[in-house]
């Protein structure tokens, strides 16, 4: 048993935190005055979008954890890129039948991502395209979804499907309906091949909600050291401690479960790895609100207002706990392997 | 990174399994009387020694094997899933403090008889003032003659009335600051003035105890560290590996868990979507549990030894124990008020103090706080 990151993902998670700082929100107003593009280009030319999508689709260069550690370092300075949608679900797709040389190009050279059902909970059908919703559509060419919700069908890719982007309540990552769909290319998913993408993509989604609770935290905990009320700095006080304590609490549970679930990607049959990593998303789904509305608390006035970072964790923290199935959707899901 | 166990481990696992399998003393579970239960325990204890079972990471010079604590972790986690007697879990921290501490005549005298179950150990820490202010303890310890004189009372000293010994803090300089005018006293509980008594929890067991010290003579040389080292030997003693893995508590949450789910699969309890739903929720409290513990026994075994960071691992430990007990009381429903289910009533009381006992949730967050996340004081 060896249950920490090895030498050479300590040096990915030093780099990825690097390039996440050239392109953090630290302020609302850096959302506004950004390169949308920026970020995109700085993780391309990092080689951060395609961890698993080199030549051997079978034996993908980096690991669940490689991921993990990536999504986290971006969750945690509300990176505006589209990695989760395209560079992890629908890669992972993609590999996983085979296509990505036929559909993305090899690498990012067109840009794919998911089509989700209208509740976010799970990757489309075809049959309900016209509710359902393109996850981190910016910039996006192409949009994957399935004939069957089961596994055992097709995998979609729609070409020049004309886009129409809604208003996300995280401004960081774009949502967008299908408004002209026009006819499929389809590709046979293999068996399995669901509950492994699966696996991964809840990891993904659990490690940006580890970044983007740590992020939060983080910044309240340096506030509470250095704001002053009754003479003293409002960290001194127990109740604000014991906030920042229980939260801390909450992403470290976390981080360890998301952790052993991106293991688990690669290394364990695709029931435990989907087990795994639904244990993970639970956690981290449950967690996520209330730790981003205990950081809203702790920054007090300030807190409540536009130019706060706060809310834009808060509104990252809303829509990943959603994606994928919330905490009740994923426990429902463990009871009926657990109680079957 | 792997969450499997080495090849080494395997084979350590797989013999010890056997020779659980061969050597667990049947019904010991139905004992219920104290002293017939210690002395179960204490055979046990003996048993595992002589097997070469005991002290996995403990320096071979002081009759451990100097292997890596996920040793320990195995031992503890086979002896929970095998319902083998649990073996005193302050071995290894009342080892540490002696290792770390002691003199060299103090080790060899005493380190092999922790580890071998000769004797059995109590800690006298916690007193009726000093309880999560441990630093403010007021029983006191006076030289006289080359012998110290210890007079007050300590309670929650857990198996006090069953030990053979006990790690005690006393107030030998009442003139310095709180923290440092504490000692640390060996003293043996057949000592004429030292009388112990069982304390008898909620649930109506006698889980701790209270011990009375009235002019309590011990030998000068029983004096472990120096003058005043008694608080720093406390925390390398509270430090040291107590978390819900070292001391078999996460296999034992698993196999309530386990229960309970049998349960529900039977259809003898009512299952509802929302009762599903927690014990999916304890399921992943578990899991966390179980993966929080594997990170810290890695860091150990790279020679990080857990810090303030393991307050984490004893909130996770409270929180998981509470919820599933209160989810068990909601699946037995009045069959745990009405005498039918009497185990779940007793667990169910019990899990109240597991936000209390090794220090309570709220002194917990004060270490994360100031420690961890280094908010002033």
């Amino acid at each position: 048993v060896f249950a920490l990151l090895t030498d050479e993902q300590q040096m990915l998670r030093a780099a990825a935190a690097s390039v996440a700082s050239d392109v953090a929100i630290r302020n609302p107003r850096d959302l506004e005055s950004r390169d949308p593009e920026l970020a995109w280009t700085r993780l391309a030319q990092a080689g951060l979008l395609d961890l698993r999508s080199g030549p051997d689709a079978m034996a993908p260069e980096a690991s669940g954890v490689e991921v993990m550690i990536v999504a986290e370092e971006l969750g945690a300075v509300l990176a505006p890129v589209p990695y989760l949608g395209p560079a992890v679900m629908a890669t992972e797709l993609l590999r996983l039948t085979g296509s990505l040389g036929a559909w993305s190009g090899g690498g990012t050279a067109k840009r794919v991502s998911v089509l989700l059902r209208a509740d976010l909970s799970a990757i489309a059908t075809y049959d309900a395209v016209d509710e359902a919703l393109v996850f981190d559509s910016r910039g996006v060419d192409r949009v994957l979804c399935v004939s069957r919700a089961d596994g055992h069908g097709e995998l979609l890719c729609l070409d020049h499907a004309e886009l129409e982007p809604l208003d996300s309540a995280d401004p960081t990552r774009g949502i967008a309906r299908i408004v002209e769909a026009g006819e499929p290319d389809a590709v046979a998913v293999p068996p399995g091949a669901l509950d492994r993408w699966l696996a991964q993509s809840l990891v993904a989604v659990s490690a940006d909600l580890i970044g983007t609770m740590r992020g939060a935290l983080a910044g309240v905990v340096e506030y509470a050291r250095t704001r002053v009320q009754f003479g003293v700095p409002i960290g001194s006080f127990q109740a604000v401690q014991h906030l920042c304590a229980e939260a801390h609490v909450a992403i470290q549970a976390t981080r360890s479960l998301t952790q052993y679930a991106a293991w688990a990607v690669d290394e364990l049959d695709a029931g435990p790895a989907l087990l795994a990593a639904r244990a993970a998303k639970a956690n981290a789904s449950r967690v996520a609100r209330p730790v981003c509305e205990t950081v809203m608390q702790v920054y007090g006035g300030i807190g409540q207002t536009w130019e706060n970072i706060s809310h834009f964790y808060l509104r990252r923290a809303l829509l990943d706990r959603q994606l994928l199935g919330d905490e009740d959707a994923q426990f429902d899901a463990i009871a009926d392997v657990r109680l079957a | 990174m792997d969450y499997r166990d080495t090849a080494e481990e395997a084979r350590f696992r797989s013999g010890l399994r056997s020779w659980l399998a061969a050597s667990i003393p049947p019904g010991w579970e139905d004992v219920t009387d104290a002293r017939e239960r210690a002395a179960i325990d204490k055979r046990w204890q003996q048993a595992l020694y002589r097997a070469g079972y005991m002290g996995m990471s403990w320096p071979p010079e002081y009759g451990g094997r100097g292997l890596s604590p996920v040793y320990d972790a195995i031992l503890v986690e086979e002896m929970s899933l095998a319902d083998a007697p649990p073996f005193s879990v302050n071995v290894n921290y009342l080892g540490r403090a002696m290792w770390t501490h002691g003199t060299e005549e103090q080790k060899r005298r005493f380190l092999p008889m922790i580890l071998s179950g000769d004797a059995m150990w109590c800690q006298g820490f916690s007193e009726p003032e000093a309880g999560s202010d441990l630093g403010s303890l007021r029983t006191r310890a006076v030289l006289d003659g080359g012998e110290w004189v210890v007079n007050g009372r300590k309670l929650w000293t857990s198996r006090s009335p069953t030990a053979d010994w006990c790690l005690l803090l006393a107030r030998t300089e009442p003139d310095v600051a709180k923290h440092e005018g504490i000692s640390c006293l060996l003293l043996s509980m057949d000592t004429p003035g030292v009388e112990a008594r069982p304390v008898y929890l909620s649930n109506g067991e006698p889980a701790t105890g209270e011990v009375y010290f009235d002019g309590a003579r011990v030998p000068a040389d029983q004096l472990l560290g120096a003058r005043g080292d008694g608080w720093k030997i406390a925390l390398t003693a509270l430090a040291v590996e107590r978390g819900p893995g070292d001391v078999g508590y996460i296999s034992k949450y698993q196999r309530s868990l386990r229960e309970l789910e049998a349960l529900t699969r039977s259809g003898r309890s009512s299952a509802d979507p929302e009762l599903r739903r927690r014990l999916a929720a304890a399921y992943v409290r578990g899991e966390a549990m179980r993966l929080t513990y594997l990170e810290q026994l890695s860091s150990r075994a790279v020679g990080h030894p857990t810090g303030p960071e393991g307050s984490v691992a004893k909130l996770l430990w409270a929180e998981a124990e509470q919820t599933l007990n209160q989810v068990a009381m909601d699946l037995f429903g009045a069959d745990s008020l009405t005498g039918r289910e009497p185990r779940w009533l007793s667990q169910y009381l019990y899990s109240r103090a597991s936000s209390v006992y090794g220090g309570t949730a709220q002194i917990q967050k004060n270490i994360l706080a100031r420690r961890v996340l280094r908010l002033p004081r």
